[in-house]
């Protein structure tokens, strides 16, 4: 797995900022700064988690938002039932991951739709079934008995967030990460190559699922109280797609670019016009879609790449373009 | 839990209800997907338009709710033909990701309109047929039948339209071939825009005849969506023979599935076979395996 | 030695029989031509061979072994690969990854890096594009990309489907020229519709008419060869 074009800048600063981040408590940061960054911790670990199957493969995930939920659910239950918390965790991004490979397993030989189909299903699934677990809690929602200090899951949740990062930064160095993306320009050209199309999708879906599942439980140790319509409902799902979307897809800085885009919005909108959060996030993914499909931070790149080559030499920049 | 006549003709009348307000959302879906290639997420959405356009008719101006239909499918038309022109037709020569991403942006955009404008209370009138209609001992409500009526007429009216008929003749031709319906000089883009219209329309019906039996929210398109999908799935994906189908066997699975169990474990037995259909015959029941 | 071997090939899409008991073989170093007006069967036999169809009866063997029913990836592990008639580059992926992407042959010996992948470009001419995004290549250069991008897994059997549509009378030599240097490493059949440049620089060549082969011989008989004629150019020619 040649790493040639892993990028040591990139991967540093990644580690400095994930190092201050965690340093903040004890810089005196307030609470509230403190809660920001751990949500811009949380959705782009959940993003990077999205990123990582459905960026690289083209293959989309409306999961992941319940993959997240029963990475907490799990979690939670366990700890209940007195399983350690350095057992319990694992055990969440276990029990998502598992359920990843159901339902790759029924949808991921498949091309097309019918994966993005089964995990739109998924998610509907999670909220009505874990609505009637008893175990769970049902719809009442599941609270954790013994609650942990705010900065131990918020110090989790930044390093997953760091890792997340620095996985995506080095599948897509890898030649792995080309095969993904060859999946995903063209499957049946990959296929015919020798790339091993289902399984590359089944493991990268899995341990994205495994990601997620983490983000979830770090999350639901920090929520410390779980309701399944809030934890199953599709908002999550949402995020977890639209961070990574519009701050850039298949990339390892853009999803940040998007989960600190997410934070920002959610804490104007919360002032200026609460309510407006779901047609902010639409309007913006469409005007994505449409304008910048790679998403917000590989458009600014080719911009000023653009610009530079125009800069040095304003016959070439035309030539190759079509 | 005796099984007489009575119960069984109760349960079959309230499937019929159920799919054919599914066949009409199927109906739109399947031609969507048949004629332009492209999965509408936002179909939910027009769902939803109808359903408040025809609440805003019936009870806020307290009209009859039946003046909501041909207002719905109007408006629900007008306002397809602007998304297709607009967004969907702008990314349709792109890659099948770009074109889910649009329509599912653009029902999340959607969904937060409806949310602001409307708020999250659950609307519903007074206006318009009540009552029931006892007949053999079965009870069907005046709402049901009249969404019942409506939705076998227009089904037989959109089956008629795609049978006979340049429109349908034109539809059918660039669902099997796009390059040679372009050279029998079928004017393409007129054609996408239209079957996208027709099939907004449709849905926005549904959505109204939807307000007429049940409460309005801003996801209650996006509730029908989800069962539209499975209908869609377990019929075949671009097949209008398969979409009418798996409306009437979703529509009864969920009326007799709502009866022996409850709501909720009806749509979990639903889902599970899409699943099962995907892992046995992803092309549907009467789609062919090109489809997936 | 003999790299493949088709016995009794039988296809059939509803009530069109595409390919009807096709038998035939390829050496190492040869270059079969496979002919035949549109819809004989050519890309029908060509998606059989590569693993995307699977055939109703017959047997298909690659060095002896039973590949009938393996997957299409596999086979390429095994040592088949092809071209698309439309070419597929990966279009966000540079020249060089879409050369790196595929996956080499299990018993391959060349390495598969950026060394010999730049060295494989070098051969036709799209080094210097070597980091440039394959959407803005011009057709001929995406269909030498298409050729190298195979190559660069060592295929022992490479299937060229139509390699020359869209290219100019210069391009189309440039290309077969190219594609005579690989003879020593790989067993080639080529199916193309430009039958002029074709011809000449096969080996052997197979014509197909209604899903059979009608001829299957030295290019000099076939190309006289009376059923050939009728099949292209009517009953009056022949």
């Amino acid at each position: 797995m040649a790493l040639t074009r892993l990028n040591p800048a990139m991967l540093a600063a990644t580690l400095v900022v994930g190092g201050l981040a965690a340093a903040l408590p004890l810089m005196g940061a307030s609470r509230y700064q403190l809660v920001l960054v751990y949500y811009f911790a949380y959705y782009l670990a959940l993003g990077q988690a999205w990123n990582l199957m459905s960026g690289m493969t083209g293959y989309v995930s409306f999961a992941h938002g319940a993959l997240a939920g029963i990475g907490a659910y799990a979690t939670v239950m366990a700890m209940n039932a007195g399983v350690p918390m350095w057992l319990s965790i694992p055990i969440g991004a276990a029990v998502a991951g598992v359920s990843s490979l159901v339902i790759g397993a029924t949808s991921l030989r498949l091309r097309g739709i019918a994966f993005t189909f089964a995990t739109l299903f998924f998610q509907a699934l999670a909220l009505l079934i874990v609505r009637k677990l008893p175990a769970a809690g049902g719809a009442g929602g599941l609270p954790l008995q013994d609650i942990l200090p705010v900065w131990l899951p918020q110090l989790f949740m930044i390093l997953l967030a760091v890792l997340s990062t620095i996985l995506v930064m080095v599948v897509r160095a890898s030649r792995t990460g080309t095969r993904l993306l060859a999946i995903k320009g063209d499957e049946a050209a990959a296929l015919s190559l020798g790339i091993a199309s289902a399984r590359l999708k089944l493991l990268f879906f899995c341990i994205s699922a495994v990601l997620a599942g983490l983000a979830g439980a770090f999350h639901g140790l920090f929520t410390a109280s779980l309701y399944p319509d809030v934890v199953f409902s599709f908002d999550m799902s949402i995020t977890a797609l639209a961070v990574p979307l519009i701050g850039g897809v298949a990339t390892a800085f853009g999803p940040a670019a998007g989960a600190i885009l997410f934070v920002g919005v959610g804490e104007l909108l919360d002032i200026f016009a609460p309510g407006l959060h779901n047609v902010v996030i639409g309007a913006l993914l469409v005007a994505v879609v449409l304008f910048m499909p790679l998403g917000l931070v590989p458009f600014t790149v080719g911009r000023m790449r653009d610009r530079r080559k125009d800069a040095r030499s304003p016959a070439a920049s035309g030539e190759y373009a079509r | 839990m005796s099984i007489s006549l009575t119960l069984v003709l109760q349960l079959i009348v309230n499937g019929l209800v159920v799919g054919g307000l599914l066949g009409l959302v199927a109906l739109g879906l399947a031609l969507i997907f048949g004629v332009i290639r492209v999965v509408n997420f936002a179909h939910g959405e027009f769902i939803t338009l109808g359903a408040y356009l025809t609440w805003l008719i019936a009870g806020g101006l307290g009209l009859s709710p039946f003046i909501g239909i041909p207002v719905a499918f109007l408006f629900g038309a007008l306002v397809g033909w602007v998304v297709q022109v607009l967004f969907i037709g702008r990314v349709m020569e792109r890659p099948p990701l770009d074109s889910l991403m649009m329509t599912y942006s653009l029902s999340i955009l959607g969904l937060g309109l409806f949310s602001f404008f409307f708020g999250g209370d659950f609307r519903s009138y007074s206006a318009g047929p009540n009552g029931d209609l006892r007949l053999a001992g079965v009870t069907v409500g005046l709402r049901s039948l009249s969404v019942l009526i409506v939705c076998v007429a227009l089904g037989a009216l959109v089956i008629m339209l795609l049978r006979s008929g340049r429109l349908g003749l034109a539809f059918r031709a660039l669902a099997q071939n796009r390059d040679a319906a372009a050279s029998c000089g079928i004017n393409i883009r007129a054609t996408e825009r239209l079957a996208f219209s027709l099939a907004v329309g449709l849905a926005a019906v549904a959505g109204a005849l939807i307000s007429l039996i049940g409460t309005t929210t801003p996801g209650v398109g996006d509730d029908w969506l989800l069962e539209g999908f499975v209908v869609v799935v377990i019929g075949g994906m671009g097949s209008i023979p398969g979409a009418l189908a798996g409306a009437l066997l979703i529509g009864l699975l969920q009326s007799i599935l709502g009866y022996a169990l409850d709501d909720s474990w009806a749509k979990i037995i639903t889902y599970l076979l899409l699943y099962l259909t995907l892992l046995t015959r992803p092309q549907g029941l009467l789609g062919s395996a090109m489809e997936m | 030695m003999t790299v493949l071997r088709t016995e009794g090939l039988e296809k059939s899409f509803g009530g069109l029989r595409a390919v009807r008991g096709v038998n035939f073989t390829v050496e190492t170093g040869q270059l079969l031509g496979l002919f035949g007006p549109n819809g004989a069967g050519k890309t029908t036999l060509f998606n059989l061979i590569a693993g995307e169809t699977r055939p109703d009866q017959g047997g298909i063997f690659l060095d002896g072994e039973d590949i009938t029913h393996l997957a299409g990836w596999r086979r390429v592990r095994l040592g088949i690969g092809r071209t698309f008639q439309v070419t597929r580059p990966f279009r966000d992926l540079t020249v060089m990854e879409n050369v790196l992407a595929g996956v080499p042959r299990s018993d391959a010996t060349r390495p598969h890096d950026e060394r010999s992948a730049y060295s494989l470009l070098e051969r036709v001419g799209l080094a210097e594009r070597a980091g440039d995004p394959a959407s803005q290549l011009t057709l001929g250069m995406l269909k030498r990309l298409e050729v190298v991008r195979v190559l660069a897994i060592e295929p022992k059997l490479l299937l060229l489907d139509e390699p020359l549509a869209g290219l100019s009378v210069s391009e189309s030599a440039e290309l077969l020229e190219f594609v005579v240097t690989l003879k020593s490493a790989t067993a080639i059949i080529i199916v193309d519709h430009n039958v002029r440049q074709c011809l000449p620089v096969c080996d052997t060549a197979m014509v197909m008419d209604g899903g059979e082969v009608i001829a299957h011989g030295l290019p000099e008989e076939v190309k006289t060869d009376p059923r050939v004629v009728r099949a292209y150019l009517g009953e009056e020619a022949a």
